[in-house]
């Protein structure tokens, strides 16, 4: 498709359906979103707080109410959380090659119709302390995502694929490495991404449900039940900022790990 | 003039094949050989054999049985001086979207396939192939970066290096423009005479190229009844030796009127089936 020469043609495109615009009119809609937004936001009153009230908020927690102590640890719950899942989901679902482990990994799959809080006072029995119980609903939440995610990745992988690995002799746990893992790690990486993300959603509730440690869910809900919407708001802006910074630091690690996805014709 | 030569042993040979697929018969009683062409007067002359057949006639099926993807619901096919019973990995295919590992640069994708040869000498191996096919400047891209024609030549030589003397090839002129197909068929010749036992077998559906480019071609087709009803069960039909016909090893016998004579018998017979 030929981009538009002016600059209005631009703007104007941008309002319609399958165009291509150029960076910064790309740009240019972004800011003006944003503007749009500040503006309603500095205008409400009443339901929202106001920018300078969350700022201010955000100022008290940190300085009496020990956000970064609490960040710090919901930082690290979560990337515990995220690391035994991806071992755990990206092991069942590359063992679905083997044609035993698929109904252990549908199962898995199923679970994430069952929710988490039922699943609280089971997790209490078995848990060692406070920790290892959030730890455990954190993974249990987000494991049977990921392993949805991969089975089917894993299961959509073309039969050609595994033929053209074989051709070459390579043995079938080298066609596994190769087809199935190598072959769908930037895959594997996405879905990181997207479960690291709901992680974070995750997390504060499990943290409003076990408050040991502390963490940012905790401070959220204590912010709820004075209702300070000030500081709960300041708290989503915290959560909003780490988890972008999280997505970026992801999105980096799977550009930097599978270079082929970036440098591939569209 | 026919050129002198001798077809000496077998190299590929169907015994009473069948394969179904499900409760669906898909080929029947397909007996072939392939032997090596031997020619006095030339070093290295393979051999080349066009499969020729309607969409939806079992050539892939065929494909796959040569290739020992798949096992024959009867009978048996042999490969090899040995005349062993196909298996996956005694022959290379070139599939139809030439895969390749998407993860690794054209040099490794090479260098995976170069090292069931010698890992020790995998690299230098690899490296002196894409100098020879011209893809010498393309060691370090990826193969999602190549053009259709480049990742068929990449695709052929990781078959090669993996020291495979057989090869099936998958459609390969589809979807490639007239100076690609070209290109394709310059290529499958000089493949097929690296070496005095490469044995290439193209299953394709474009007859003017498997004419240029086979010294033999067998036509797959189903029967049909007197109700004008398609008999179950593809088989070979027909099988042409071009080099009897004059037709085969000749650069440039697209342009001459034989050429065009032969096609369009092989046309007509192809819409009878």
């Amino acid at each position: 498709m030929v981009m538009p020469n002016t600059i209005f043609q631009q703007v104007t495109d941008a309002l319609r359906p399958n165009r291509r615009i150029a960076r910064p009119i790309h740009v240019g809609y972004a800011v003006a979103s944003a503007a749009v937004f500040g503006a309603a936001w500095s205008l409400s009153s009443g339901a929202v707080p106001s920018p300078a009230g969350v700022a201010a908020a955000l100022a008290r927690l940190w300085t009496e109410h020990g956000l970064f102590d609490a960040l710090a640890a919901s930082f690290v719950l979560n990337a515990q959380a995220i690391a035994w899942t991806t071992a755990i989901a990206l092991g069942l679902a590359y063992l679905t090659v083997v044609p035993a482990v698929r109904p252990l990994a549908a199962a898995i799959s199923k679970l994430r119709f069952t929710g988490l809080v039922g699943w609280a006072f089971v997790f209490t029995l078995w848990a060692r302390d406070g920790h290892q119980l959030k730890l455990w609903m954190l993974v249990f939440g987000m494991a049977p995502f990921f392993v949805t995610a991969m089975t089917a990745v894993v299961a959509e992988l073309p039969r050609e694929r595994f033929d053209h690995a074989r051709t070459l002799g390579l043995t079938e746990w080298r066609v596994v490495w190769e087809v199935v893992i190598r072959g769908t790690a930037d895959q594997a990486l996405e879905a990181l991404r997207q479960n690291a993300a709901m992680g974070w959603m995750a997390l504060t509730m499990v943290e409003g449900l076990v408050r040991s440690e502390g963490g940012i869910g905790a401070l959220m809900l204590n912010e709820n039940k004075h209702l300070d919407l000030d500081g709960v708001f300041a708290l989503i802006a915290v959560v909003l900022a780490v988890g972008i910074a999280q997505d970026a630091a992801l999105g980096w690690l799977r550009r930097a790990a599978c270079p082929h996805v970036q440098r591939s014709k569209p | 003039m026919t050129h002198l030569h001798e077809r000496r042993d077998t190299l590929i040979k169907l015994e009473g094949v069948h394969a179904e697929r499900g409760d669906q018969l898909v080929l029947r009683d397909i007996d072939a050989e392939i032997k090596d062409v031997v020619r006095p007067d030339v070093a290295d002359q393979g051999q080349v054999v066009g499969v020729l057949g309607p969409s939806g006639a079992g050539k892939t099926t065929l494909l796959r049985l040569l290739a020992g993807l798949d096992a024959p619901s009867r009978g048996r096919v042999l490969i090899g001086d040995a005349l062993q019973p196909a298996r996956a990995g005694m022959v290379g295919v070139v599939f139809q979207h030439y895969p390749l590992f998407e993860h690794r640069s054209v040099l490794g994708n090479l260098v995976v396939a170069a090292r069931r040869g010698g890992a020790a000498t995998a690299d230098a191996r690899a490296r002196a192939l894409l100098e020879r096919f011209g893809l010498g400047d393309r060691a370090g891209a990826w193969p999602g970066e190549l053009s259709g024609g480049q990742r068929q030549r990449v695709a052929i030589l990781q078959q090669l290096l993996c020291g495979h003397t057989y090869l099936v090839m998958d459609e390969p002129f589809s979807g490639l423009d007239p100076l690609n197909k070209q290109h394709a068929c310059e290529l499958i010749a000089e493949v097929s005479m690296m070496h005095e036992r490469n044995t290439i077998v193209i299953v394709t559906h474009d007859i003017r190229e498997a004419v240029k480019v086979s010294d033999t071609l067998w036509l797959i087709g189903r029967d049909r009844a007197a109700s004008g009803e398609p008999v179950p069960g593809s088989h070979i039909v027909e099988t042409y030796n071009l080099i009897e016909r004059d037709l085969a090893w000749q650069p440039g016998i697209e342009r001459t009127p034989a050429f065009e004579t032969f096609v369009r018998e092989v046309e007509d017979r192809f819409r009878s089936l």
